[in-house]
């Protein structure tokens, strides 16, 4: 079918209306994609092309580390350091909590706020703090967001984070592998290689791990200076984080931000392998327990009562 | 197609299909899903203990302040003796309210104790043990353990009373607060305070 | 119209590129009414290309989700748009296992649907990415691909395997008939069997996606695969059904009786089966109790104050049982106007089901059985509605193109009695 008259000389009205249509169809596609453009300016190639964190050698990590910096200093306006500390060997991290003297003041919560760098606006942090009635270990009893003076009588306070789990369903259902357990037992996350699905949210029974969903908003004197790549840096847009038992102190040593700022000593952290630790006297003379054991996840991160 | 081409073939990737899920299956089941233990191989790290622990604050000797001043400009203080040891030691007292001067406001939430259950009759710059032993405040935790054992016991292996420093005592010193940081010897429940407003929310207000 | 096919390969170069010819021009050739459409269409789909790049350079927080339900309207709409892809398979069973005449002139209706659909697939998963820009991530060799452990890597490969097969299916039987040629079995009929059972595949592994969550007591049920195939099977016929009922109207394609009258047979016992589904997930959600059905409490009658679910749910059981009743009439294939109805009911009551129906309620109560309510935010609406409209879009234009070959108007002779 032919859109022409062979008598009528010159292009007809059709293609003239198609091709008017064309270029108004282009313009408007030009004037839609203006925000991704936009976007894509501040984007660099490096950063696009950077290879996953296991496949980066000594040299490579250097030179994102300083990237890295570089960026954080041009849109913060803060000189921090990006460390990459290795796992100790023969450690496996393993976190206690005593629910008898957990008071539920959130001094936790509020310590992981800072130390890791979160976003202000949304208060946010790895640690969600549950109010449970005294006689019932079902969280569906359990609030978060309590308020007024505690501990209240009947209640007793359970703090939940990332349990680092030995069988951790995150790490399973990751498509591109950005989500790994580290030999110390820490589930780390390559910020730099996750896709932001947000499968690993869906799949964690402990509401564990969060996601950027804008850049994060910190105030340039309140950020953290010494920072882990794989931990506590200032996460980009489009993100997944989570609590890593501050892997830039704990494996330098230190203590995790949330124990030290715990006001009752109600937590407890250490190396599993190591049978003088705090953390093995917890488990073979208190009565533990972890949250969920029947899901199968084989969580690092203990319960206990005092009697 | 014929049907005897096709009837093959679908069985044969039915098949296939089969035994790799049940080889999966069993895979995730029976075998260790992250690979061998790593920690088999390697030696469990146990840390020297090279650095200290040391307690935050050292508890003082207790004393009275006054609005005087020495000749070099700093504030008299009077200890405990200073008065006491002039007194008569009241074995009955068990709280502030009978009293006529000094210490009237004082009171004691303290189980069934009395001053002197604690407090050294005979020298009231120390504390005494349950067998007359007199220690000074510093040592206030030893005095806290003879009754409070199961609190003292945790405390020592690290589940009870706070801490900051570091859990590997090769790399550097451990800092802990002793009993009496967190627990007025008078009234030592643990004070009511306000939860900090962190990871309780619901999610921040959206903007299109 | 059958000429031996003979031709020596140097000939499909040329007249490859004829075809491509031919394909471009009719796709931009119609009546007011077809203009109207793809203007549009043309239109909507922009609106959601712009809040999309809107959302990538803002950050997701433009969208309603959260921590606590995490994913919303653009993961309900690739659930549901895979079910519609695996639901032309309904039709190709007929036709090519069976030789149903009818059902086999028409099939490619299907097939083509297959393709626009797979495409909204793709679409609505790019859209909900909060990186899109490292989607190259997921290549194997170049990037990481967690196969086999990741549910979602297998989604990956049987969503692109399921495009391909139908893609060459589809091109393969197009070009032949462009050129007058009779198509040769051996370069489609295997691929036709395999898209038979690839389409059951993609609409399953969906489906393990969401029940392999062992955190996710709504989900993690066996009968979970099932129930999406079931329902993929009353709301892919059901939209086929509207699909020949327009092409009917709009060309002279010949849409015989009988196809239609088989779709509606198979709706028939799906529908049925899909309502039983439900009741035996109802069952089993309620009659223990217990915190496990805190999500069904939720979702059918509201927890702790908070049902903004209760009423999309009911809705959906409502459409869907009315347009049970009217397709089990004997005689609703000789009344259009009850056929379409039924169909939209239908279609629209499973949409329900599997967007509010079955995504958000997993998601509440959270992890940790705290409620967060969730309802799509504008810039979600807009890029759905971009996605769906170019969806239709494509699939508007794969009929545009190929009802005229199929039918014998355009073919080879008529470019070469152009020139």
């Amino acid at each position: 079918m032919s859109d022409s008259n062979p008598l009528k000389p010159g292009v007809s009205r059709r293609t003239a209306v198609k091709a008017l249509g064309a270029t108004l169809g282009a313009a408007a596609f030009a004037k839609a994609i203006a925000p991704l453009t936009d976007w894509a300016k501040d984007q660099s190639v490096d950063d696009f092309l950077q290879k996953h964190y296991k496949e980066l050698d000594l040299e490579a990590k250097q030179k994102v580390f300083r990237r890295l910096e570089a960026d954080t200093k041009e849109q913060y306006g803060a000189d921090v350091t990006i460390h990459d500390p290795q796992a100790i060997p023969g450690t496996k991290f393993g976190y206690a909590l005593n629910l008898s003297i957990c008071v539920g003041c959130r001094k936790c919560a509020e310590a992981c706020h800072v130390e890791n760098n979160h976003d202000r606006k949304s208060n946010n942090s790895y640690i969600r703090v549950l109010e449970m009635d005294k006689g019932s270990l079902d969280l569906a009893n359990g609030r978060a967001n309590y308020d007024g003076p505690v501990p209240k009588k009947n209640k007793f306070y359970m703090p939940v984070q990332c349990h680092q789990c030995d069988a951790p369903p995150c790490v399973d259902v990751c498509p591109v592998e950005a989500t790994w357990k580290e030999p110390d037992g820490i589930v780390a996350i390559d910020y730099n290689w996750c896709i932001g699905c947000r499968y690993c949210e869906a799949a964690c029974p402990y509401h564990a791990r969060r996601f950027n969903w804008e850049k994060p908003q910190v105030p340039t004197e309140e950020i953290t200076p010494v920072q882990g790549y794989l931990s506590n840096r200032i996460r980009p847009q489009g993100v997944m984080e989570k609590c890593t038992f501050c892997m830039h102190r704990t494996r330098e040593g230190r203590m995790p931000a949330c124990l030290e700022a715990c006001p009752t000593g109600a937590r407890v952290f250490g190396n599993l392998l190591d049978p003088d630790s705090e953390i093995r006297w917890v488990l073979e003379n208190k009565r533990v327990f972890v949250l969920k054991e029947e899901v199968g996840t084989k969580p690092n991160f203990f319960y206990f009562f005092d009697e | 197609m014929k049907s005897s081409v096709i009837i093959p073939i679908a069985a044969a990737g039915i098949l296939v299909a089969t035994t790799s899920l049940a080889y999966w299956i069993y895979q995730r089941s029976f075998v260790p899903l992250h690979g061998h233990d790593a920690h088999a191989e390697v030696a469990p790290y146990i840390p020297a203990k090279t650095h200290e622990v040391h307690l935050h604050p050292n508890a003082e000797t207790p004393a009275v302040s006054t609005d005087l001043k020495n000749f070099k400009g700093q504030p008299v203080e009077l200890s405990c003796a200073n008065c006491h040891s002039t007194k008569t030691p009241n074995r009955e007292l068990v709280d502030g309210t009978d009293l006529k001067d000094f210490h009237q406001g004082l009171t004691v939430v303290h189980g069934e104790r009395s001053c002197l259950s604690c407090h050294d009759s005979e020298n009231y710059d120390n504390l005494h043990l349950a067998d007359g032993t007199s220690i000074p405040f510093s040592d206030t935790k030893r005095l806290c353990a003879q009754c409070h054992g199961p609190q003292h016991r945790d405390y020592e292996h690290g589940s009870h009373g706070g801490m900051t420093g570091y859990w590997d005592l090769s790399r550097g010193p451990r800092v802990r607060n002793t009993c009496t940081v967190c627990h007025d010897p008078h009234a030592p429940a643990y004070p009511q305070v306000m939860p900090a407003p962190f990871g309780a929310r619901e999610p921040a207000p959206k903007h299109h | 119209m059958n000429k031996p096919a003979s031709s020596p390969s140097e000939h499909h170069i040329p007249s490859y590129l004829q075809f491509l010819r031919k394909m471009a021009f009719l796709s931009t050739e119609g009546n007011w009414m077809f203009y109207a459409w793809m203007t549009f269409l043309s239109g909507i789909a922009l609106v959601g290309l712009h809040a999309w790049g809107i959302q990538v350079r803002e950050g997701m927080i433009v969208t309603h989700m959260s921590d606590h339900v995490s994913w919303g309207l653009y993961i309900a709409n690739f659930t549901f748009m895979v079910g519609l892809a695996a639901g032309g398979v309904m039709m190709v069973i007929p036709a090519y296992l069976y030789h149903d005449h009818d059902m086999h002139d028409v099939v490619i209706v299907g097939e083509l649907l297959a393709i626009a659909a797979i495409f909204m697939c793709i679409g609505f998963v790019v859209a909900d990415l909060g990186r899109p820009d490292r989607v190259w991530h997921m290549i194997p060799g170049i990037g990481k691909f967690n196969f086999p452990i990741s549910m979602l890597t297998w989604d990956v490969i049987v969503l692109n395997g399921y495009l391909l097969i139908n893609l060459h299916i589809c091109g393969y039987l197009l070009y032949m008939r462009f050129l007058g040629k009779k198509p040769n079995s051996k370069w489609y009929v295997p691929f036709v069997f395999i898209s038979i059972f690839w389409a059951i595949s993609i609409h399953t592994v969906t489906a393990f996606l969401y029940s392999g969550l062992g955190g996710r007591p709504f989900w993690n049920t066996a009968l979970l695969a099932p129930r999406f195939l079931t329902s993929a099977f009353v709301a892919g016929p059901g939209f086929i059904i509207i699909a020949l009922t327009i092409i009917r109207k709009v060309s002279n394609f010949h849409v015989g009786d009988g196809a239609i009258k088989i779709l509606v047979n198979i709706m028939r016992v799906t529908i049925l089966i899909n309502l039983l589904m439900l009741v035996s997930e109802v069952f089993t959600e309620f009659y223990s109790g217990g915190s496990h059905t805190a999500s069904a409490q939720y979702l059918f009658f509201g927890l702790h104050g908070f049902n903004a679910l209760v009423p999309w749910i009911w809705t959906s059981i409502g459409l869907t049982v009315a347009a049970t009743l009217m397709l089990l009439c004997p005689k609703v294939t000789e009344h259009p106007g009850m056929l379409i109805t039924a169909c939209i009911l239908a279609f629209v009551g499973i949409w329900i089901e599997k967007g509010m129906g079955l995504i958000i309620p997993g998601f509440i109560p959270s992890t940790l059985h705290e409620i967060v309510e969730y309802l799509p935010s504008p810039t979600e609406w807009k890029v759905s509605a971009g996605i769906w409209a170019a969806g239709l879009l494509i699939y508007t234009l794969a009929l545009r193109v190929a009802i005229p070959i199929f039918s014998g108007e355009v073919s080879l002779e008529d470019t070469h009695k152009d020139d």
